[in-house]
């Protein structure tokens, strides 16, 4: 048996498929994203070695400036605000037992769901005249222009956006979290019920400690998630007005397909895959400690 | 004990209230789809005096959806299928194969996880236009399955893992090759894991725009996401049109999300807890 299992051949054809792809589809593109970030590359020329003209000319940019700013704001938000909607819902729905399935599936529902879809949708609501503003307008409401107003050091539509990738992404977070709540032992619940504990409290003393790793791996999972936001941004207000909206991914986009500035583009890319390493391994650092047993 | 059922009730509540701000605007747009743009403007919120499915019409046909959804499954079904095979053929190498660099390999997939599709979208763009892959579902198809493969390997690693040694102990006692061992004894046991990574690549790459969107240009090739997203412009305002298209786009997933709810959720915790 051992020789049929070390068996080179069958290695080899095994590993071949997923391997071979991997290398060129994911690992030599980025290492070419890295070199093209260094060069002058447009769609008319070939990539030229320029060193770190690229990434001087982002500290100039105006726009990525403003991206940058928008893609922290998200990162933050979304981080903030999953954590701790999706704590309670979670909190809530384990503490139920009639209908909590239904009311589970109803909040992961939009995960699974298009966000270009989505996105159209909720740009339609919080268009100037229809939508929310047409329903404000029968109690004699004016609504405020959701997704162009750009007073404000966070502007609305960021506000809008955000609040929109939290009603559509939260489920994910509270699917993780019931996930590892219900794997704690009620035991550990009824002891502490015992020692005079209330359910604020024991979800505050027992809950949150043995729940840490997950919430790790949920805000990692948050953080790369708003760094490449895309969808909904790009068909809410495709980037502006302006170019209030931009976020990272809809400047590398415009920049790479729209002005086919590549070797800029790349230095974007390079920007943004540092920023995602960095903020996963800071999350898990701050927030993950050893496993307790469960 | 009537304390308890007083939390109790205003738990169902929020609940029912948090049910309501996430079903209100799906059931709304499945309203409006039926109605005249006309309609859309004067009575938003009632039910359609003569519903239509002209819109549908409009967007399957004029809209171009129709060839889209077509594009959309076979890109789906075709990834969905080979990163099953070749992410569980990887997954058997890693689990069960004896060889010194199986862990690093593991490794070196698990990486791509934490990699955006953006980083690699330049240069994959660049070669494919050199090689006429770009307007074409196959230079799609190649990175939505390699993006697939971390997830679909890490979780059919874990179910491979878990198979008793017994088992291929003796089958290869039987005779079997070490493809019949993978193909006839091993696979079939990780059937429900196959089947919770293929709900969701295929409901990943349902939903995929950016890539899509820079590699296809041709109406004809154009998968759902990137047909859908050219309803919207300073140019059109016909929202009964994309209404339709919007339910057009997110039934099938709402179809496959209400069969297989409790496999997603398994595939999403289980994808999640990487270490």
């Amino acid at each position: 048996m051992d020789k049929l299992l070390r068996n080179k051949k069958a290695i080899i054809i095994f590993m071949a498929p997923a391997f071979l792809l991997f290398t060129f589809v994911l690992f030599i593109p980025i290492c070419q994203s890295v070199y093209y970030s260094f060069c002058d590359y447009n769609a008319l020329t070939p990539p030229k070695f320029i060193g770190l003209e690229n990434y001087k000319n982002l500290i100039g940019d105006k726009t990525l400036a403003i991206a940058l700013k928008n893609s922290l704001f998200f990162l933050i938000f979304s981080c903030v605000s999953q954590l701790i909607m999706g704590l309670f819902l979670a909190a809530l729905l384990t503490n139920i037992d009639k209908g909590r399935n239904l009311f589970k599936n109803i909040i992961y529902l939009p995960c699974v769901l298009s966000s270009a879809a989505l996105g159209l949708l909720w740009m339609f609501i919080f268009s100037p005249k229809l939508g929310i503003n047409q329903l404000l307008a029968k109690f004699g409401i004016e609504g405020p222009l959701w997704l162009m107003d750009t007073s404000g050091a966070i502007i609305l539509p960021m506000w809008v956006i955000a609040f929109v990738a939290l009603w559509q992404y939260v489920g994910q977070s509270m699917m993780l979290y019931m996930a590892q709540i219900s794997g704690i032992s009620k035991a550990l619940y009824e002891a502490s019920y015992i020692d005079g504990c209330n359910k604020v409290k024991s979800f505050r003393y027992i809950t949150l400690p043995l729940i840490r790793p997950m919430v790790a791996t949920a805000m990692s999972l948050n953080a790369i998630g708003s760094l490449k936001f895309f969808d909904l941004i790009f068909n809410m207000t495709e980037g502006g007005p302006n170019h209030k909206t931009e976020v990272l991914a809809t400047h590398l986009y415009q920049q790479g397909f729209k002005y086919f500035k590549y070797g800029y583009a790349s230095a974007i890319g390079v920007l943004l895959l540092i920023l995602c390493l960095l903020v996963t391994a800071f999350i898990n650092k701050v927030v993950k400690t050893e496993n307790y047993e469960m | 004990m009537k304390k308890i059922s007083i939390q109790k009730i205003i738990i169902y509540i929020f609940l029912v209230l948090m049910a309501v701000l996430y079903l209100a605007p799906l059931l709304w747009v499945f309203n409006v789809s039926f109605k005249t743009n006309k309609e859309i403007f004067t009575a938003p919120f009632a039910l359609p005096q003569a519903p239509t499915f002209e819109n549908f019409a409009f967007a399957w046909t004029a809209g171009k959806l129709g060839i889209a959804t077509l594009n959309s499954f076979i890109v789906c079904i075709v990834t969905l299928l080979l990163s099953m095979v070749f992410g569980s053929m990887a997954a058997f190498a890693i689990a069960r194969l004896r060889w010194k660099l199986s862990h690093a390999s593991l490794v070196y997939f698990l990486i791509g996880m934490m990699i955006p599709v953006h980083c690699v979208m330049i240069p994959l763009f660049t070669r494919f236009a050199k090689v006429g892959l770009t307007n074409s579902l196959i230079g799609l198809i190649l990175p939505y399955l390699t993006f697939a493969l971390p997830v679909t390997i890490f979780i059919m690693v874990g179910f491979f893992e878990g198979m008793p040694n017994e088992l291929i102990e003796s089958a290869c006692i039987d005779g079997a090759t070490i493809f019949e061992i993978f193909f006839k004894v091993c696979l079939p046991l990780g059937k429900t894991g196959l089947f919770v990574t293929g709900l969701m690549t295929f409901i990943a790459n349902w939903n995929e725009l950016l890539l899509a969107m820079v590699f296809i240009s041709d109406d004809m090739k154009k998968t759902l996401p990137v047909s859908l997203s050219k309803f919207v412009g300073p140019y059109n305002t016909n929202y009964s049109q994309m209404f339709a298209a919007i339910i057009i786009a997110i039934v099938p997933t709402i179809v496959v999300y209400c069969a297989f709810s409790n496999q997603i959720v398994d595939g999403l915790t289980a994808g999640a807890v990487k270490g």
